[in-house]
């Protein structure tokens, strides 16, 4: 195996060297098809497409076609309508497996000559959500990359030999792309075309190898079970992890079963690798990697795969120790939801722009799986929809329209519906007071509003929250204050007026006159009759009478 | 309603609600032929993953790790309960 600098990849090579199979495609073949696709897209004057191949291998001749035309290649995080639309006035063309795009032998033209790729004019934009949330476009050169992928080499190259790398990650993204692509084809190593999310599937890959490596990530590597052939993969000759971080214990775990710690890898669209580690909690930067902090602790990353003299701010605060560090948490809104980035502020304003929505705040929720929720008020038009058509109509509206804004993954799956959000004096509701109220379970008591006491009299004025637990099932289109639960309020708020413990012995002269529902404001009256072990209980919901009785009260233990 | 395909359909669904955390939905919701990933119930590969890990724990089986398409039990509640029944009998 002979390092083929990034370049110099489509220059003819005398010895063959294999690349990926089924279809077989080795070194010389993607040259050839390239320098035809290269031809193509001259031929049609493409200065910009866009690229969105699932076979790894097709994307191969796609980036070194047109990077040997001359032409930038636009990576799209997706091909969903918006993105497309987002896009659409920047590129000539969409080169995909969808119908009604381009596909690589449309393209192919009687070949160009071979040549050495341009090193230093912009080649290559990956996508990625902002700060904002606004889709964020990023320009590499291929010096970037190059500098990338030779310091890959360096480090890992010998570890790694002959292995066949197969992963568990897309393609379109900067990990998947260094690390499934052109790290192999530079280093002449085989790889896998297709993207193996499954741990099953991934075995089955890596049998097939006499020796294999992984480009996985957490979202894989923390749900590897027991039904895995652990002793045969542990033949791996190594294990990559990025795009989050990788949970201690799945570490641990990997490392028992396979003798070997993962690497996991630091970095991001913008700045490329920053930094790795492998059985330890601090971060090596790589070796040209220069970092510093500012003023708030945030890592600031000067690196030869960055633009030359930019340094990149981040917002991950971060804690040095020597020369490695200690990530301790990003210092914005963006949210990393099994590996996928998440602007919650963009989300919030596509919520906010539903007529049902008053205020909404988001949040993750870590549970198996992390996923997002929603703390929500709802606007007038809201509380009638709730009150009229149920919850799940009302939460599955809000992930239709969000569903526009974003990937399927972000929509929330789990939503708080408030009176109004919980903003200290400052204004701020603090991320963790977000994601406490999405952890707490929905309320099965009312909100007290106020309360007097009277002699043997309590007048209380209640909210009926429109998150109530007994909602969903009573009834899920047309949700109602179940009158047991009514009664139980009554026992419930009645304490303070007993003389002494006492239990439900049984209910007279009920009568239940109007619904209460989601929202609504009760006026309560109680009053305890302790000679009779009776309690009155009425409930007015805006002046009209809801329901009432006589609920028998027996002393505890007589 | 007691027969004993329609409360393993059920259990499955159950267990689909509780090991992904889905809220507002009820194991009535699910159908037994509804396509459980992608549209459909809109669950994705992080949901196939954790529900693979789901099943083989409640009902003590394994998946074949060698078997070709593993996945292809995952389509639906009805391809699952046949998935669990036959690895439950093997």
């Amino acid at each position: 195996m002979k390092w083929i600098n990034l370049e110099h990849l489509l220059l003819p090579t005398i010895a063959p060297r294999a690349l990926t199979a089924a279809p077989a495609l080795d070194h010389a073949g993607l040259c050839a098809q390239a320098l035809q696709l290269a031809a193509g897209l001259q031929q049609r004057k493409v200065r910009r497409l866009a690229v969105h191949l699932e076979d790894a291998g097709q994307l191969a001749v796609a980036l070194l076609g047109a990077w040997r035309a001359g032409a930038h290649v636009l990576l799209p995080a997706d091909l969903q309508a918006q993105t497309r639309q987002r896009w659409q006035g920047e590129v000539d063309l969409w080169l995909s497996d969808q119908a009604q795009d381009c596909t690589l032998e449309e393209l192919c033209q009687a070949a160009l000559p071979p040549a050495a790729l341009e090193l230093d004019t912009p080649c290559l934009s990956l996508c990625t959500s902002g700060s904002s949330g606004e889709p964020k476009r990023i320009d590499k050169t291929l010096r970037q990359l190059a500098n990338e992928v030779l310091a890959l080499e360096a480090l890992w190259g010998q570890d790694l030999g002959a292995a066949c790398i197969i992963g568990s990650i897309a393609t379109q993204h900067i990990y998947g792309l260094l690390f499934r692509v052109l790290w192999p084809l530079c280093a002449g190593r085989t790889f896998v075309r297709k993207q193996l999310p499954f741990p099953e599937d991934l075995q089955r890959a890596s049998r097939e190898q006499p020796a294999f490596a992984w480009v996985a990530s957490p979202a894989l590597l923390k749900r590897m079970g027991d039904n895995l052939d652990w002793p045969a993969l542990s033949q791996v000759r190594k294990v990559f992890s990025s795009g989050g971080e990788l949970p201690a214990d799945a570490a641990n775990a990997l490392q028992q079963r396979l003798q070997q710690w993962p690497v996991e890898i630091l970095g991001s669209s913008e700045t490329g690798g920053i930094a790795w580690r492998q059985g330890s909690s601090l971060w090596q930067p790589f070796a040209e990697v220069q970092l510093s902090q500012d003023a708030y602790g945030a890592l600031r990353i000067a690196s030869p795969y960055l633009p030359a003299g930019h340094i990149e701010q981040s917002m991950d605060a971060v804690e040095f120790v020597g020369t490695r560090f200690r990530l301790l948490g990003r210092l914005d809104r963006i949210v990393k939801l099994e590996e996928k980035r998440i602007s919650l502020p963009m989300l919030e304003r596509a919520l906010l722009e539903h007529a049902w929505v008053e205020d909404a705040r988001l949040g993750v929720v870590q549970e198996n799986r992390a996923s997002l929720g929603a703390l929500l008020v709802l606007s007038p038009a809201g509380l009638h929809a709730l009150r009229n058509q149920g919850r799940r109509a009302v939460t599955e509206a809000l992930r239709s329209h969000l569903s526009e804004h974003c990937e399927a993954l972000a929509l929330p799956r789990r939503w708080r519906l408030l009176r109004q959000l919980p903003y200290n004096a400052q204004g701020k509701l603090p991320q963790s007071e977000v994601e406490a109220l999405l952890l707490a379970p929905r309320p099965q008591g009312p909100e007290v509003l106020s309360q007097t006491q009277v002699d043997n009299q309590l007048q209380l004025q209640l909210l009926v929250s429109p998150d109530l637990a007994y909602f969903n099932g009573h009834f899920p289109q047309t949700p109602v204050l179940p009158g047991v639960v009514q009664i139980d309020w009554a026992i419930a708020l009645a304490q303070p007026l007993l003389d002494q413990p006492r239990r439900f012995a049984g209910m007279e002269v009920l009568k239940f006159q109007q619904l209460a529902r989601p929202g609504d404001t009760l006026a309560l009256t109680l009053r305890f009759d302790a000679e009779r072990g009776k309690l009155y209980f009425t409930y007015l919901n805006a002046d009209a009478a809801c329901s009432s009785g006589r609920i028998v009260l027996e002393v505890a233990g007589a | 309603m007691s027969d004993p395909q329609h409360s393993l359909n059920h259990d499955i669904k159950q267990l689909i609600i509780e090991a992904l955390g889905l809220e507002d939905i009820s194991a009535q919701d699910i159908d037994d032929e509804q396509t459980l990933f992608g549209e459909g119930l809109g669950l994705d590969s992080v949901d196939a993953l954790e529900l693979g890990l789901a099943i083989q724990k409640r009902f003590g089986i394994k998946i074949d790790a060698d078997a070709k398409d593993t996945r292809n039990h995952f389509t639906s509640v009805a391809s699952l309960a046949a998935f669990v029944t036959a690895k439950q009998a093997a």
